[in-house]
């Protein structure tokens, strides 16, 4: 069977586009594992890991936001942040994280609720990366 | 004529004006490089935004949303971009001046404004100005861009306006900037491009879909407009800062054949007056 082609689109440029076997990304829905052959798809991503395997290598990236879209073993994400491990860096991950829960625990009425969660999830996201 | 020193003088200080718009003009073509180059890797991720929300758009046209209706309001909103630095030639001027004509016309608009000039422009005329997002040009990134479409996203949608234009310098060439006026609000994708017609699935559902795509759309559409307008400033830079070094260079030419006849006139006059003393000793 043909392979996939991943390609990963961010506002200033073109993070990843090559060919691969299966890749899982966090949709919106749930985790999604995509194979050569998937059905054409318009999906919403959701911060969390994404998993791409080629061959008997896995790389693993964070991703934030976004869409993703398959048609004809094509598959592409648009999204603004799409981090690899080594482009992360932990402890500005960690004190968001502690920020953002700090803000959700408050219950001051000007708290941005949509907001704190966003950077709640991003920095969850990120920090599933550490290990 | 004037004094020798004097013209001495102005010449040094031209020669080192010279020095400096020479090298703003280097400074310009290095950043009218990094400039394109943005332009350039922004393209892949504003097409594809494009296409995707031309073909849900196309494929779900009953589904409604907000951004991409008329919503019949009134009232208008006007953005005016222009750079937050001055010495760029009449980069600023030709956006003022075709701004300035639009608001005769329509004097009702709010304005907002991106770039320093304009906003200082614009206040020295006491015109009201209801936004301004001022020195963001010299460290542009994504993250500004999208807070001020964020912004007028939620300026459209909860001060209900019918409409938010916008006017900046497109960039064409190096020597060369169109005045563009573009309507944001309601949204209207670019028409020309190749649709996908396969079947997607949506997930969650495509009003989902088509409202995190709009708002895509307004952040790569900002971001392009700003990346467009910062090549275009510094094009406009470079060329203004290329003719002031041609122009000094004439100055200085012209002044130092003043400069010359000036100490050949004091030479013969002493040589005459030397002359003429040694007579008066002889007779």
């Amino acid at each position: 069977m043909d392979n996939l082609k991943l390609e990963v689109i961010l506002p200033d440029k073109i993070k990843i586009s090559q060919e691969i076997d299966h890749v899982i990304v966090p949709g919106c829905d749930g985790d999604l594992g995509i194979s050569p052959g998937h059905t054409p798809l318009i999906t919403k991503l959701r911060p969390g890991i994404m998993k791409v395997y080629t061959g008997q290598q896995i790389s693993y990236y964070a991703i934030h936001d976004g869409f993703l879209t398959i048609e004809n073993n094509h598959v592409r994400i648009v999204s603004e942040t799409v981090e690899e491990k080594k482009e992360i860096n932990f402890s500005r991950a960690e004190s968001s994280l502690q920020r953002a829960q700090q803000r959700l625990k408050g219950d001051q009425s000007d708290t941005d609720f949509r907001r704190a969660e966003a950077s709640l999830k991003r920095a969850t996201a990120r920090l599933n990366l550490k290990f | 004529m004037a004094n020798i020193r004097d013209i001495k003088n102005r010449i040094e200080s031209i020669k080192s004006t010279r020095q400096i718009t020479n090298a703003m003009k280097m400074v310009a073509a290095a950043n009218l490089r990094k400039a394109q180059n943005r332009i350039i890797k922004a393209r892949p991720y504003a097409d594809y935004i494009n296409q995707m929300i031309q073909t849900v758009k196309i494929k779900h046209s009953d589904t409604l949303h907000p951004l991409l209706e008329n919503n019949e309001q009134e009232q208008k909103a006007f953005v005016i971009v222009t750079s937050d630095r001055g010495l760029c030639g009449s980069f600023n001027y030709n956006i003022l001046k075709l701004a300035g004509k639009y608001l005769n016309e329509n004097p009702e608009l709010d304005i907002i404004c991106i770039g320093k000039k304009g906003y200082d422009y614009l206040k020295k005329r006491d015109i009201q100005i209801i936004d301004k997002h001022i020195n963001l040009f010299n460290e542009m990134d994504f993250s500004s861009s999208r807070d001020i479409a964020n912004k007028l996203i939620s300026m459209y949608l909860d001060n209900n306006y019918g409409q938010i234009s916008i006017i900046y310098n497109e960039f064409k060439s190096a020597i060369q900037q169109n005045v563009v006026i573009k309507q944001l609000f309601p949204i209207t994708p670019p028409e020309d491009l190749e649709i996908n017609l396969l079947d997607f699935i949506y997930e969650p559902d495509p009003y989902t879909i088509i409202d995190e795509l709009t708002h895509k759309y307004i952040d790569v559409e900002i971001w392009r407009i700003l990346l467009e307008s910062s090549a275009a400033e510094q094009g406009a830079r470079m060329t203004a800062m290329d003719s002031a070094t041609e122009n000094a260079h004439e100055l200085i030419d012209n002044l130092t054949l003043y400069y010359n006849r000036a100490r050949q006139a004091k030479i013969t006059k002493e040589i005459i007056e030397i002359a003429s003393g040694a007579e008066a000793i002889n007779k």
